[in-house]
C-alpha cells in the first residue's frame, strides 16, 4: 500500500489535496483581485484588467490632481548620499590646497578658526561640499561666503572638501569644559522629537551631510541652531535640522553649542 | 538507546547557554526602557542588545533544540544510529562558529541593525555572514534527516515511518525552504552591500524575501514542541495518542501552509498589491487548520490519560490528570499560551483587522507569547524528559521543575498581557527609552513595570532551568531503557503512501510558493529605479 | 481517515468525532475569514489600494515631496491630502493639522531607511519604505491632540522619532485654508 504511486489521477489523497488548494488559491485570488478592489477607498480604477494590474502591484504614475506647491525660498538641491561624494584623489587635495588659500582668513592656516567661524580641518566632506553647493545656490545665505563661492566649480568645491577633510582633526581652540553631558545632547528630548546628537553628527551614528562638531565655536553653534529655529537657515534637507532646533529652548541650545566646544 | 548522546547534549547546552545570556539581555532592555530606570545615555546600547538577543532567540537557540531533538528522534524512532554523526559535528560546529562570527561585530555596536536586517540599513558583513554560517549549519541536519529517512524506509518496505520521524523530517524540510527567504535576500542584497560591492538596494524587495522566512520561521520553531505535544505527552502522562493519521495530516498542512503567507508580515507595506495581501491573509487564515486538528488530537489524547486513570464523567477527568506531573503542567501551560496567542494572532492574519496593531508593542507580546510561552515551554520538557537518556542520570528535582515550569508561565502571562494593552494603546516597537512624563504616553507607564516584573520571573525561571539540567549531570546513575514515543489507540501497521513520505506536500508547497510569491518577486525585480542608497551602521568617526 | 479496513468498530467512532472535529474547524476558519473581510469592508479599513514609487534621494528637489508642498490641502472636493516625509529622525511637517469630519489621504514615503508611521489611538498604521509611497485613508470625528510615533527602528536616534497630530474643527481649519495652500501645526 506504500507503494501506490502519489502523483496519480487514481490516488484520492494526490486530487484532494491539489484540487483544495487550488480551489482555495482561486477563490481568494478573484476576491482579492476583482471583488475587494471595487471597495477601496483610495482605488483610481478604469474597469475590470486595471483593478487586477492594481491588485498584483504594478506600479501606477503618482496623481497629478493636485498642483505642487513651489516653494517661496530656495532649499537645498543637493542630493546627500554617501555616494554623492567619491573618495578623494591626491591631485583633488592638492588643488583644494591651492583653493583653500583665501579661506585660511576666516577658517585657519590649518582648518582650525581662531575666530567664531567653523572649523573645517577633519570635516566630513559631504557637510563641507554640500554647504558650497548651498552658498552657491543660494539655498544658505552669508554676506562673507556667498560671493566668495559664486565663481566656483563643481569640481572646486569636491577639491576644497577633499583637502579639508583630509587634514587631520585637532582639538578646537576652546578650552575643554568639564562637566556632565547636557540631557539634550545626551538624550534628547523624545516627546519634542529631538533624538540624540550623536545618532547623526558621527560619535554614535553618521547621517550623511551632518557635520562634526566637537571643538566648534560656540557662538557659531548657537547661531545657526536659533536661525535653524526660526527658520532663517533652511538648507537643511527636508528640515531635518529645523525640526529639531525649533523644539530646543533658548537653555537647551546654549548648553549644546557649549558642550560640543568643550569637546576635543 | 540513544547512541550520539554527546552529539545531542552539545546542541542543548549551546542552546541554552545561548538562550541564558539572551534572556538576561532581554529583561535588562525591558527595564532600562522602563519608568524604574534613568535613560541611558547612548540609546545605541540598546539596540545592540535587542539585535544581539533577537539573533540568539530566533536564529541560534531554536535552530540548535530542533537539530538537537531531530538527531535525538532520529535515533529513538528508528532504532539505529545516526548514519553521518560526522556531518552533525560539522553542522554544528558551523552553527557555533557561525554564532561567534555574528555576535562579535553586533556586542562591538557595528551591526545594530536588529535581527531582521532592514536594509537600508547595513552593518558590518560579518554579522550577516555569521548568520549565513547559522543557516547553513542547520541545512546539514536537513540533509541528514533526510538520507536517514530514506535509508530507513529502503531497509523497511511496506512500514510506516514513526511518527515522531515523519514529523521530524517534515520540520526539517519546512526549514530547509523557509530559509531561502532570507538566505536570498542575504546573499544577493545584503552581503554584497555589506561588502561595498553595490551602493543601493531594493529595501521593498528585501521586506518581501525577509517576509518568506519571518512568518514560516515561527513553524519552523513549534515543530519540536508540536512533535512533543504528539509524541512524548500522552506517553509522559499514562495515556494514548488519540488518533496517528490526524497528527500525521497536521504535519504535511503545516508543511504546505506554513511557508507561502508571509505577505501577512507586509499588510501595511507600500510594496506588495492588495491583491497578494489577501491571498496571503486567507492562506494564513488556513494554518489555523493544522494547529486546531492538533488542539482536539491531543485534549483527546489527554481525556484518554484522565479515563485510564480513573475519571469518570464530562470533565471529571481533568481532575484525575497527573498534575504534579511537570510533563502534565508543561502541556497545560502550553496549551493555554496557545489558545491566548492564537487569539491575537488572527487579529494580525487580518486582512484589515491588522491596522489597529500593527507593529505597536502588541506584536511583541503576541510573539513572545507564542514562542517565548507556549513554544519555549516546550522545549524545557523536551530537555526535562530526554535528559536522563543523554545523562544516564536520574533527573528528579520534581518540585523545582514544577517550580520552573510555574514560574515560567507566570512570567510569560505577566509580561505579554500588559504588553498587548499597550499595543493597542499604539505604543511602538524597539525604542531605547520612552518619555513617560508625557502625557500621551503616560498612561503606558503602569503596564510596561508590570512587563519588567513578568521578565524578571522569566529570568528567575531560566536560572532555575538550568539549575535543574546542571543537577542531571550530578545526579545518581540510572539505566533509563529506550526512549519510547508515544503509543497511538489503533497504532497504524499500515498508511497511506501520501502519509508516509513528502514528496505530494513538498510538491504543493513550491507550487504554493510559486503562486503566492512568483508574481510579486518577479514584478519588484523587474523595477528599475526602487533600489535606493545604503545607509551604513557604525560607520568611521 | 487512514483507509485501514482492520480496525474495530471503536476506530470508525473516533474517525467520525475527528472528521467533525475538522469540519468544524474549517467553519470557525471560515467565519472568522468572512468576520475579518466584512468588518474591514464595513469600516473602510483596508491595504493600501496601489504600488506607486519614489526616488528618496530627490524627494526634496522635485516632484510632490519638495518641501513646501508637504502639509494638508484641501482637494477640489472638499477632501484633504496629506503629505509627509521620515527621515531620520523626524517626520516633516513634524505636526500635521488635519480638519474634523473630512476624509483624508495621508501619502507619505521615506528620505532614507524603513520608518513607521502610526497615530495612536487611531488605524491609521502603515511602514514608509525607501522608494515607495504609502497611502492610507481615514477621518477624524473630534478634535484631538495625537501623537504619531515612528514604529519601525530606524536607526540609533530611533527613540526621537515622535511626531504630532492635530485635529481641529472642520470650520477652523477652512479658515486657515483660506489663505494658506499648505498646511501644517509646525510652529514658526
Amino acid at each position: 500500500m506504500t507503494e501506490e504511486p502519489i502523483f496519480s489521477l487514481r490516488n484520492r489523497w494526490f486530487t484532494t489535496a491539489v484540487a483544495v488548494t487550488a480551489g482555495i488559491a482561486v477563490v481568494s485570488a478573484t476576491v482579492g483581485f476583482l471583488w475587494l478592489p471595487t471597495l477601496q477607498a483610495d482605488a483610481r480604477l478604469a474597469g475590470m484588467w486595471d483593478a487586477i494590474c492594481s491588485a498584483a502591484g504594478i506600479v501606477r504614475a503618482a496623481p497629478n490632481e493636485s498642483l505642487v506647491v513651489q516653494g517661496t525660498y530656495q532649499t537645498s538641491g543637493v542630493i546627500a548620499f554617501p555616494e554623492t561624494m567619491e573618495n578623494a584623489s591626491a591631485i583633488s587635495i592638492g588643488r583644494g590646497a591651492t583653493l583653500a588659500l583665501p579661506c585660511t582668513v576666516c577658517h585657519g592656516a590649518r582648518g582650525l578658526s581662531e575666530a567664531d567661524s567653523p572649523n573645517l580641518a577633519g570635516q566630513y566632506p559631504l557637510a563641507i561640499f554640500k554647504q558650497l553647493v548651498d552658498y552657491k545656490s543660494g539655498a544658505r545665505v552669508n554676506a562673507i561666503m556667498s560671493p566668495r563661492v559664486a565663481g566656483m566649480s563643481d569640481q572646486d568645491m569636491r577639491d576644497l572638501a577633499a583637502y579639508y577633510a583630509y587634514l587631520p582633526r585637532l582639538p578646537g581652540q576652546h578650552p575643554a569644559t568639564a562637566g556632565a553631558t547636557p540631557r539634550i545632547v545626551e538624550s534628547g528630548a523624545p516627546m519634542r522629537n529631538i533624538a540624540p546628537c550623536a545618532t547623526c553628527h558621527g560619535s554614535v551614528d553618521y547621517k550623511a551631510g551632518s557635520a562634526w562638531l566637537e571643538g566648534q565655536s560656540p557662538v557659531y553653534l548657537a547661531a545657526q541652531l536659533r536661525a535653524f529655529a526660526t527658520g532663517a537657515r533652511h538648507n537643511d534637507i527636508n528640515q531635518q535640522m529645523r525640526n529639531i532646533a525649533r523644539g530646543m529652548s533658548s537653555a537647551e541650545i546654549d548648553q549644546a553649542a557649549q558642550y560640543y566646544a568643550g569637546q576635543p | 538507546m540513544l547512541h550520539s548522546r554527546r552529539l545531542i547534549l552539545a546542541h542543548f547546552w549551546l542552546a541554552f547557554a545561548g538562550f541564558g545570556i539572551a534572556l538576561v539581555l532581554g529583561e535588562w532592555q525591558m527595564f532600562i526602557r522602563s519608568p524604574l530606570h534613568a535613560w541611558i545615555g547612548n540609546p545605541e546600547w540598546y539596540y545592540r542588545s535587542v539585535t544581539a538577543h533577537g539573533t540568539a532567540m530566533a536564529y541560534v537557540f531554536p535552530t540548535l533544540v530542533s537539530m538537537g531533538f531531530g538527531y535525538a528522534i532520529t535515533e529513538a524512532a528508528l532504532k539505529r544510529p545516526l548514519i553521518g554523526a560526522r556531518w552533525a559535528w560539522t553542522g554544528f560546529a558551523l552553527v557555533a562558529v557561525g554564532t561567534v562570527t555574528a555576535v562579535v561585530p553586533v556586542s562591538l555596536g557595528l551591526a545594530s541593525v536588529l535581527y531582521t536586517f532592514y536594509p537600508p540599513m547595513i552593518g558590518s558583513p560579518f554579522y550577516y555572514i555569521g548568520v549565513v554560517l547559522v543557516v547553513v549549519g542547520s541545512w546539514i541536519w536537513v540533509a541528514l534527516m533526510s538520507v536517514n529517512l530514506y535509508t530507513w524506509k529502503r531497509a523497511n518496505r511496506g512500514t510506516p515511518v514513526p511518527l515522531a520521524m515523519f514529523a521530524n523530517v517534515a520540520g526539517s524540510y519546512l526549514w530547509a525552504w523557509t530559509a531561502v527567504g532570507a538566505a536570498i535576500e542575504l546573499l544577493f542584497q545584503i552581503i554584497p552591500a555589506a561588502l561595498g560591492l553595490t551602493t543601493t538596494i531594493d529595501a521593498g524587495l528585501a521586506r518581501v524575501f525577509f517576509s518568506w522566512t519571518l512568518h514560516a520561521i515561527v513553524y519552523f520553531w513549534l515543530m519540536p514542541t508540536y512533535i512533543a505535544y504528539y509524541t512524548i505527552i500522552p506517553r509522559a502522562i499514562g495515556g494514548r495518542l488519540f488518533s496517528d493519521p490526524m497528527a500525521r495530516i497536521s504535519f504535511a498542512l503545516f508543511l504546505v501552509v506554513a511557508m507561502p503567507i508571509g505577505v501577512h508580515h507586509l499588510f501595511a507595506d507600500p510594496e506588495v498589491g492588495a491583491g497578494f495581501k489577501f491571498m496571503h491573509s486567507v492562506f494564513t487564515a488556513l494554518v489555523a487548520l493544522p494547529t486546531l486538528l492538533t488542539v482536539f488530537t491531543i485534549c483527546a489524547s489527554v481525556e484518554i490519560a484522565g479515563r485510564l486513570r480513573g475519571g469518570k464523567g464530562l470533565l471529571g477527568w481533568v481532575a484525575t490528570l497527573p498534575w504534579r506531573n511537570p510533563m502534565m503542567l508543561a502541556i497545560a501551560f502550553s496549551f493555554v499560551m496557545l489558545g491566548f496567542g492564537g487569539a491575537g494572532g488572527i487579529i494580525n492574519m487580518s486582512y484589515q483587522l491588522d491596522a489597529s496593531i500593527h507593529n505597536t508593542q502588541w506584536i511583541t507580546g503576541h510573539f513572545h507569547l507564542i514562542f517565548g510561552g507556549a513554544i519555549v515551554i516546550m522545549y524545557f520538557a523536551i530537555a526535562y524528559d530526554l535528559w536522563p537518556h543523554l545523562t544516564g542520570r536520574a533527573l528528579d528535582s520534581f518540585r523545582l521543575m514544577r517550580l520552573q515550569l510555574w514560574s515560567w508561565f507566570i512570567g510569560m502571562i505577566v509580561l505579554t498581557f500588559p504588553w498587548h494593552y499597550v499595543g493597542v494603546l499604539g505604543m511602538p516597537r524597539r525604542m531605547a527609552f520612552y518619555d513617560y512624563a508625557d502625557p500621551a504616553i503616560a498612561p503606558q507607564a503602569l503596564s510596561v513595570i508590570a512587563s519588567v516584573i513578568g521578565g524578571a520571573i522569566l529570568v528567575v525561571s531560566g536560572a532555575l532551568f538550568v539549575a535543574v539540567l546542571v543537577r542531571g549531570h550530578r545526579a545518581v546513575r540510572v539505566e533509563p531503557g529506550a526512549y519510547r514515543f508515544s503509543v497511538a489507540v489503533h497504532q497504524p501497521q499500515r498508511v497511506p503512501a501520501a502519509l508516509n513520505g513528502f514528496g505530494l506536500w513538498v510538491s504543493l508547497m513550491l507550487a504554493l510558493t510559486v503562486i503566492n510569491y512568483g508574481f510579486p518577486i518577479v514584478h519588484l525585480l523587474s523595477l528599475p529605479n526602487t533600489s535606493v542608497p545604503v545607509v551604513r551602521i557604525g560607520a568611521a568617526k | 481517515m487512514s483507509g485501514d479496513t482492520d480496525h474495530g468498530a471503536a476506530a470508525i467512532a473516533a474517525a467520525r468525532v475527528e472528521r467533525r472535529w475538522a469540519g468544524l474547524s474549517i467553519g470557525i476558519i471560515c467565519v472568522l475569514v468572512v468576520l475579518a473581510a466584512y468588518t474591514g469592508i464595513h469600516q473602510a479599513v483596508m491595504p493600501q489600494a496601489q504600488v506607486e514609487t519614489a526616488d528618496p534621494r530627490t524627494l526634496h528637489i522635485s516632484g510632490e515631496f519638495i518641501e513646501s508642498n508637504l502639509g494638508s490641502a484641501v482637494e477640489p472636493d472638499g477632501s484633504v491630502t496629506v503629505r509627509a516625509i521620515g527621515q531620520q529622525y523626524s517626520f516633516t511637517p513634524q505636526c500635521i493639522l488635519i480638519p474634523t469630519d473630512t476624509p483624508v489621504r495621508f501619502r507619505a514615503t521615506s528620505a532614507d531607511v524603513i520608518h513607521g508611521f502610526l497615530i495612536e489611538h487611531t488605524n491609521v498604521n502603515t511602514m514608509l519604505v525607501p522608494g515607495y509611497i504609502s497611502a492610507a485613508t481615514t477621518r477624524f470625528s473630534t478634535p484631538a491632540d495625537l501623537v504619531m510615533p515612528c514604529h519601525e527602528f530606524c536607526g540609533a536616534g530611533h527613540e526621537g522619532m515622535w511626531g504630532r497630530i492635530k485635529v481641529i474643527e472642520k470650520s477652523a481649519f477652512q479658515k486657515l485654508a483660506a489663505d494658506r495652500r499648505r498646511m501644517t501645526c509646525v510652529a514658526q
